[in-house]
């Protein structure tokens, strides 16, 4: 288990992690948010069937 | 930047939303473009003929009186097929940055093995729960407001986040608690309810639908959990090593 190949934690520290968490955080929120919860007509008709499949609350 | 690392969870989010657009087509497209046929017929006026909102829904094709906003709409030109699988490679990279971005946050490193369980918490965290109070809608069901059952919808999300974190990644038994009452709380004080059950949508296609996009949505976040682990393994590895 000792093997860095197995392990299940990151030994980078935080410091070098941060920026491309929350850049990663933002950008995936940003996509989440248009494709099941703006209100924009165009994003709601393209990702309807999408929004339908996944739960997301439509119409 | 760990570039590579974000390249990687894109790719393993493009590559479960390849795989989550022939799995919606094998039962939910199908049951959405059936609820749809009643949608058309007429949605709020109460159709006790069975016949009568297929027949509608023809003469309202052919006539077009009262054309749907949906068939109407201004959505990208790619077809249905082709705007759907548009948005699911979109939103499977979005989950995919969502997920590797909670594991970089968290100092988890998300493997080929252990893929599988953030994978399921994916799953538990965006669909399993919030569906549990607020089933997956068909078109022409009656709904509360739309706008209170995103807010519902995406309060549940981020309790259950929480929870699942207090739960999985804590090891104190207040933690083990807490995590218990942060996903249970917005179930207990409820999703917005809907004052009139009465629907144009036959409830078998409802419970086949809520039923079949759990299983779907399953099959997506499975997929895209094990392709995180493998993605980030194969092109990340280096750079997680430091």
């Amino acid at each position: 288990m000792a093997a860095a190949r197995t392990s299940t934690t990151i030994s980078l520290p935080l410091a070098s992690r941060l920026t491309t968490a929350v850049f990663s955080l933002m950008l995936g929120v940003f996509i989440i948010y248009g494709v099941g919860l703006s209100h924009s007509e165009t994003l709601h008709d393209t990702a309807h069937d999408t929004r339908h499949s996944y739960g997301f609350p439509c119409h | 930047m760990l570039v590579k690392y974000l390249l990687a969870t894109i790719v393993a989010g493009l590559f479960a939303g390849i795989l989550l657009t022939p799995a919606m087509y094998v039962r939910n497209v199908p049951l959405i473009l059936h609820a749809e046929e009643y949608e058309d017929a007429g949605g709020h006026e109460h159709s006790h003929d069975a016949a009568a909102p297929a027949a509608a829904a023809a003469e309202s094709a052919a006539v077009a009186p009262h054309t749907h906003e949906e068939e109407a709409g201004p959505e990208l030109p790619f077809g249905r097929l082709g705007n759907t699988l548009l948005i699911n490679l979109v939103a499977g990279a979005g989950f995919a940055l969502v997920t590797g971005a909670a594991a970089l946050l968290l100092g988890r490193r998300i493997t080929l093995q252990n893929g599988i369980y953030w994978g399921l918490a994916g799953f538990f965290i965006f669909n399993f729960a919030p569906a549990f109070s607020l089933a997956p809608e068909l078109p022409a069901m009656p709904a509360a407001d739309l706008a209170a059952r995103q807010a519902w919808w995406l309060i549940t999300v981020l309790l259950t986040a929480g929870g699942v974190y207090f739960i999985v990644l804590r090891e104190e038994i207040w933690a083990k608690i807490l995590g218990v009452v942060l996903i249970v709380a917005p179930h207990i004080y409820g999703a917005p309810e809907v004052e009139d059950l009465a629907s144009p949508v036959p409830p078998t296609l409802a419970s086949e639908f809520a039923v079949s996009t759990l299983a779907t949505n399953l099959f997506f976040w499975v997929v895209l959990g094990t392709a995180l682990g493998w993605a980030i393994q194969h092109y990340a590895a280096s750079e997680l090593d430091g």
